[in-house]
């Protein structure tokens, strides 16, 4: 059973849908990119996901319980909401108190999660006084505060410099080796492609891609090779006879539709000399672009 | 619920805000009891059961309480909040209940520090002082009004979110508004939630006697019912509001 479940979920505020019959699983062990442009409708989600916001249809649920349902909510799922706010008169240690006497977590568990986040020597410093960096890893803090099975993260890498992103990555990645399902939200695929399984893709409220990363970065023109040869024009002949379709970039040939593999073969057959075989992956941006773009309906 | 009502008192204590305004209460009390009884000459048990009452814990609480909850939104804290704690009904009784605990506490140790200082000064001058089940009276009728007024004062604050509309509210209306009212119509005046029901706990008077308020159990209802009608006000508003 996923561990996260959202079936055709819908979210209208007035007149803007924000969130069209949207359905993804989040497996447990995995990390999996929400992705997707600002205003696409992402938090939208994580606070239905989280009883923040009532859906106008549909549900979202952790195996099949809303978050309000969940007899221990926070030592089931830990997030990290994008405007995570904190009391400015009242120091992180103090805050992570309170939630562990609502969540009614053991209270050793405010100075492990706080050496977690190495925010231990500023923990009785007043919250105002923080950086940005510094809120967001009190915000991660809270989250692991129950231990949760599930993690979301909605822009985690918002206002952390560049140790600090590397950070994160590695967070994200051994919550997941232990076995928690972690929903990463960002509207930036690059900062999150190097820690993620699996991506969903929105845009406009609406489902726009769902796989592993490769599949999702292959997108739906299939596998593409970059070919250079001895002789371009007789490889060109050749692989048109075998019912390819190439195009010319200079000394290169692009053969859509073809794997590295296969373009060999052809090659070998006619006997040609082959100086280069690459496949022809689309880039991050390219990828994100595409499937982001506008769509008439 | 306890956790919950645990949680809310740690938050309270945790904060500059509420220091400020106990440390208000207890210094505005004192420096009007000294005044009074170093000044006054004459008095009789019934003003001195006016000074022993003059604790300013339930106007301090009641603004506590409607900053507290009404700040929740003002520091976007409420998201974090209701994440903790998803029942939300069962958060705004916590709430409740605990700006009441510390109504009762704060009244507790102002009303105590003004018998003991008033006690001292009236005794010291050789004026009139109270037996000790006076003292009690007056004790138990502050904290009952104190702790009405930070139950009072949360509920203000889920129903008005913005803190400053709150506070600036509370204040025009238990000063210019009922105030006005008492001059107008004092019968209806007496029903009314910040000084006109809570005196009739209270029983004694701050228009020298012209107003005839209720009686403590009568007024005890009408307080009661002002905190459930603004309560499940409140508690509807709070279960409805996306938190976007």
């Amino acid at each position: 059973m996923p561990t996260v479940e959202v079936r055709d979920l819908s979210k209208r505020f007035g007149r803007v849908e924000a969130v069209k019959n949207l359905s993804f699983d989040v497996e447990a062990g995995r990390v999996t990119g929400f992705l997707g442009p600002n205003g696409a409708g992402k938090s939208t989600t994580l606070r239905a996901l989280l009883g923040l916001i009532h859906p106008t249809a549909g549900t979202a649920t952790f195996s099949g319980k809303r978050y309000e349902e969940l007899e221990h909510p926070s030592a089931t799922v830990g997030a990290v909401l994008e405007d995570a706010a904190f009391h400015p008169g009242r120091s992180a240690r103090n805050h992570l108190r309170v939630l562990v006497a609502t969540g009614q977590h053991p209270a050793a568990r405010v100075e492990q999660v706080l050496l977690a986040v190495g925010l231990t020597e500023a923990a009785d410093r007043r919250v105002k006084g923080y950086s940005m960096g510094m809120k967001q890893r009190l915000g991660i803090a809270a989250a692991l505060l129950g231990d949760p099975e599930v993690l979301l993260l909605d822009e985690p890498t918002n206002g952390l410099d560049p140790p600090g992103i590397a950070w994160m990555r590695g967070m994200v990645r051994e919550q997941a080796a232990q076995g928690r399902a972690v929903l990463i939200s960002s509207h930036l695929l690059a900062e999150v492609a190097q820690s993620v399984d699996d991506v969903i893709v929105i845009a406009n409220g609406e489902l726009r891609a769902i796989g592993t990363l490769e599949t999702v970065l292959g997108g739906e023109d299939g596998p593409a090779t970059e070919v250079t040869a001895e002789d371009p024009d007789a490889l060109a002949t050749a692989l048109k006879a075998a019912g390819a379709t190439v195009t010319r970039e200079g000394d290169k040939l692009v053969v859509p539709g073809l794997t590295p593999g296969q373009v060999g073969q052809i090659a070998a057959k006619a006997q040609l000399t082959v100086l280069g075989l690459a496949p022809r992956a689309r880039s991050l941006e390219q990828a994100f672009m595409a499937l982001t773009a506008d769509r008439k309906p | 619920m306890k956790a919950l009502l645990q949680a809310e008192l740690l938050k309270l204590r945790t904060t500059r805000t509420f220091i400020a305004l106990v440390g208000s209460a207890v210094g505005l009390s004192l420096v009007l009891l000294v005044l009074n009884t170093l000044l006054t000459d004459e008095f009789d048990e019934e003003s001195v059961r006016f000074t022993f009452a003059g604790d300013f814990t339930g106007l301090f609480i009641l603004l506590l309480g409607a900053m507290g909850m009404a700040g929740e939104w003002r520091h976007r804290t409420i998201t974090s909040t209701v994440l903790a704690a998803p029942d939300r009904l069962k958060l705004l009784v916590a709430k409740t209940l605990s700006y009441a605990v510390a109504g009762i506490v704060v009244s507790f140790v102002v009303t105590a520090m003004l018998m003991l200082v008033g006690t001292i000064i009236l005794s010291s001058r050789g004026l009139t002082t109270l037996p000790f089940s006076d003292l009690l009276d007056i004790m138990w009728r502050n904290l009952v009004v104190s702790a009405y007024l930070g139950a009072f004062g949360v509920c203000v604050g889920a129903i008005v979110r913005n803190q400053v509309v709150a506070i600036v509210g509370l204040l025009l209306y238990s000063f210019a508004v009922e105030f006005t009212l008492f001059g107008l119509a004092p019968d209806v005046a007496k029903y009314t939630p910040i000084n006109g029901a809570p005196s009739g706990i209270v029983d004694v008077s701050f228009d020298e006697g012209e107003t005839d308020f209720l009686d403590p159990g009568v007024a005890a209802l009408v307080m009661f019912g002002w905190v459930t009608v603004l309560f499940a006000a409140g508690a509807l508003l709070l279960r409805r509001r996306d938190l976007t």
